[in-house]
C-alpha cells in the first residue's frame, strides 16, 4: 500500500446551521485512485472540496477538524489559497472550459503560477499536458480554436489537460463522466488509469461500476458520515457494513 | 431500511433464480434417490425412468445459464447479488454433474444379476444413504442460508471417503472369491466411485454456500477420509 498523501482528522463541516460532515478520519494514499461514493447529498462532494479549500468561497461554511497534506495542515488560515490549489487541481461533473482559444485554456493556469515565462516553455507545457490527457493527437492542428468547439469528452480531457499544466500533486474529480457518452466515460477512465502513476486522485462518482474500475480504494458516505471505506475489491464483494451492502446493491429505501 | 431492492423486478430476478437452483437441487436430489434405489433392488424397469429425468436436471442448468446472463447483463450485481449469482451458476453446474453421475449408475443396472448377496450391497447402501443425506443436507443450508450447516457437510465428506473405502473393500473381496463375478462387479465399483464423486460435488455445493454467506472461502483443504489418502 502506498504512503499516505491526505489524511482528515475528525473533519466537520456545516453550511450555516446545517452539519454536512460528521467527523470524517479518512486516509488517501498517494498515487492511488480513491473513490467517495453515497447518496447524493451524503456530504462526498463537500468532502473533496475541503481538500482545495473550495467551501471558502462559501460565505456561511466553517469547518473544523484537520486535513493534512504530507502532514501539513491546509486549514491554516495563514496558508497561501492560491498555491494549494496548484498542489490540488479539480475537474468539475461538467466541463467548463474558459470561452478561449484550447491553448489558452492550458497555458493559463501555468501563467498566473508563473511558470513558462518564455513562449516556447509555455508550449511544452501545453503540448505535454494535452499529451497527458491524451487529447494532444485530435487538437494540436487547431490549438488557436475555442475550447468549447470541441465535443463533450474533449473537453472534458481539456479541463483535465488545464489541471495537469500546473504540475500538481492531487487531482480531485467530482462526477467527472456524468455528462459524457460511454466511449468519452471509457477514455477518460483510461486517462485516470494512466494518471495515478504521477498524482493522488480522489473521484467522487455515482457510478458503482465507475468506481470499480478506476479505484482502489472506496469510501461511503451517508447523510454526512464515512460509514465504511476499505480496498474497492472488498468493498463492492463483501461490505461489513449492512449499510453499504444496501445502497451498491440498491436496496436502499 | 428495506432489504429489498429498490427495482422491484431486480428482486424477482434474483428471487426466480434462486428458485430455479432450489428445483434444479430438488429433482437432482430425487434422481440421485431413484438411481440407488434401482442399484439396490437391482430395479431394471426403473432405468429408463432415470435416464429421461437427467434431461430434466439439463434443462433447468440452462435456464439458470440464461438467468445468470441476463443478471449480469441487465444488473451488474454487485456484493452479496454478485455472490448469489455467482453461486448459482457454481451450484447448478455441480448439481449437473450430480445428475450425470446418478443417470451413469443407474445404467450400471443392466448388467448386474438379480440376485446379488446381500453382503455385497450393504456397504453400498450405506454409503448411497449418506451421499443422500448428505445433499439433503447442503440443498437445506442453500434454502435457509446456513453457514454452520453448510460446512458440517463439506467437513463430512470424510465420512464419505471412508464408506466409499469399506464398500470397494467389500465388491473387491466378492470378485476375489471367483472370477466369474467380475463383469458385474466392475460395474458396482464404477458405481461405488460414482457415488465419492457426487460426494465431492456435494463438499463444492458447500463450499459455494459458504462463500456466498460470508464472501470468503473455507480456509483449509477439507478432511479427507482412507479412499484419497491412499
Amino acid at each position: 500500500m502506498n504512503n499516505v498523501k491526505i489524511k482528515s482528522k475528525n473533519l466537520n463541516v456545516y453550511y450555516g446551521e446545517k452539519q454536512a460532515l460528521f467527523d470524517v478520519n479518512l486516509d488517501l494514499n498517494e498515487k492511488e485512485v480513491t473513490a467517495l461514493i453515497g447518496p447524493s447529498g451524503c456530504g462526498k462532494s463537500t468532502f473533496i472540496r475541503c481538500i482545495n479549500r473550495m467551501n471558502d468561497v462559501i460565505d456561511i461554511c466553517k469547518v473544523s477538524g484537520n486535513i493534512e497534506i504530507d502532514g501539513v495542515e491546509i486549514n491554516d488560515k495563514n496558508l497561501d489559497v492560491v498555491s494549494l490549489r496548484e498542489r490540488v487541481g479539480m475537474v468539475f461533473q461538467k466541463p467548463n472550459p474558459f470561452p478561449k482559444s484550447i491553448y489558452d485554456n492550458i497555458s493559463y493556469g501555468p501563467k498566473i503560477h508563473g511558470k513558462g515565462e518564455t513562449k516556447s516553455e509555455l508550449d511544452e507545457i501545453v503540448e505535454n499536458s494535452l499529451k497527458k490527457a491524451a487529447l494532444w493527437e485530435e487538437v494540436k492542428d487547431r490549438l488557436d480554436e475555442p475550447g468549447t468547439g470541441l465535443s463533450g469528452g474533449q473537453q472534458q480531457r481539456l479541463c483535465i489537460a488545464r489541471a495537469i499544466s500546473v504540475n500538481p500533486e492531487v487531482i480531485l474529480m467530482d462526477e467527472p463522466c456524468s455528462a459524457l457518452d460511454p466511449i468519452a466515460t471509457a477514455k477518460i477512465e483510461e486517462l485516470i488509469d494512466e494518471l495515478k502513476k504521477t498524482y493522488t486522485i480522489v473521484i467522487v462518482t455515482h457510478s458503482m461500476a465507475q468506481a470499480v474500475r478506476v479505484s482502489q480504494k472506496t469510501g461511503f458516505f451517508h447523510l454526512g458520515k464515512l460509514i465504511e471505506v476499505g480496498k474497492t475489491e472488498k468493498i463492492f464483494k463483501n461490505p461489513d457494513n449492512k449499510m453499504t451492502q444496501d445502497y451498491i446493491t440498491g436496496r436502499f429505501g | 431500511m428495506s432489504n429489498e431492492h429498490t427495482v422491484k423486478s431486480y428482486e424477482e430476478e434474483l428471487r426466480h433464480l434462486i428458485d430455479s437452483v432450489i428445483k434444479m437441487g430438488s429433482l437432482t436430489e430425487s434422481q440421485l434417490i431413484d438411481s440407488m434405489d434401482a442399484v439396490i433392488k437391482v430395479d431394471k424397469d426403473s432405468i429408463d425412468k432415470i435416464i429421461k429425468s437427467d434431461d430434466e436436471i439439463n434443462k433447468f442448468r440452462s435456464k439458470i445459464d440464461t438467468q445468470i446472463m441476463t443478471l449480469l447483463v441487465k444488473r451488474a450485481p454487485m456484493a452479496i447479488d454478485l455472490r448469489e449469482t455467482i453461486s448459482s451458476l457454481k451450484i447448478s453446474q455441480d448439481l449437473e454433474r450430480i445428475g450425470d453421475l446418478s443417470k451413469s449408475n443407474a445404467k450400471k443396472v443392466k448388467p448386474l444379476p438379480l440376485d446379488l448377496p446381500e453382503e455385497l450391497l450393504g456397504n453400498l447402501k450405506r454409503l448411497g444413504e449418506l451421499v443422500i443425506k448428505q445433499l439433503n443436507d447442503v440443498l437445506d443450508s442453500y434454502v435457509n442460508k446456513n453457514y454452520d450447516k453448510a460446512k458440517e457437510v463439506w467437513e463430512k465428506d470424510e465420512q464419505v471417503d471412508d464408506l466409499t473405502y469399506i464398500a470397494m473393500e467389500s465388491v473387491i473381496d466378492f470378485l476375489s472369491k471367483d472370477k466369474k463375478n467380475l463383469d458385474f462387479s466392475t460395474h458396482l465399483i464404477f458405481a461405488t466411485k460414482n457415488l465419492e464423486r457426487a460426494g465431492d460435488h456435494i463438499t463444492n455445493i458447500a463450499e459455494s454456500i459458504c462463500y456466498l454467506i460470508k464472501g470468503e472461502y473455507l480456509k483449509g483443504s477439507r478432511p479427507k477420509g482412507k479412499v484419497i489418502q491412499q
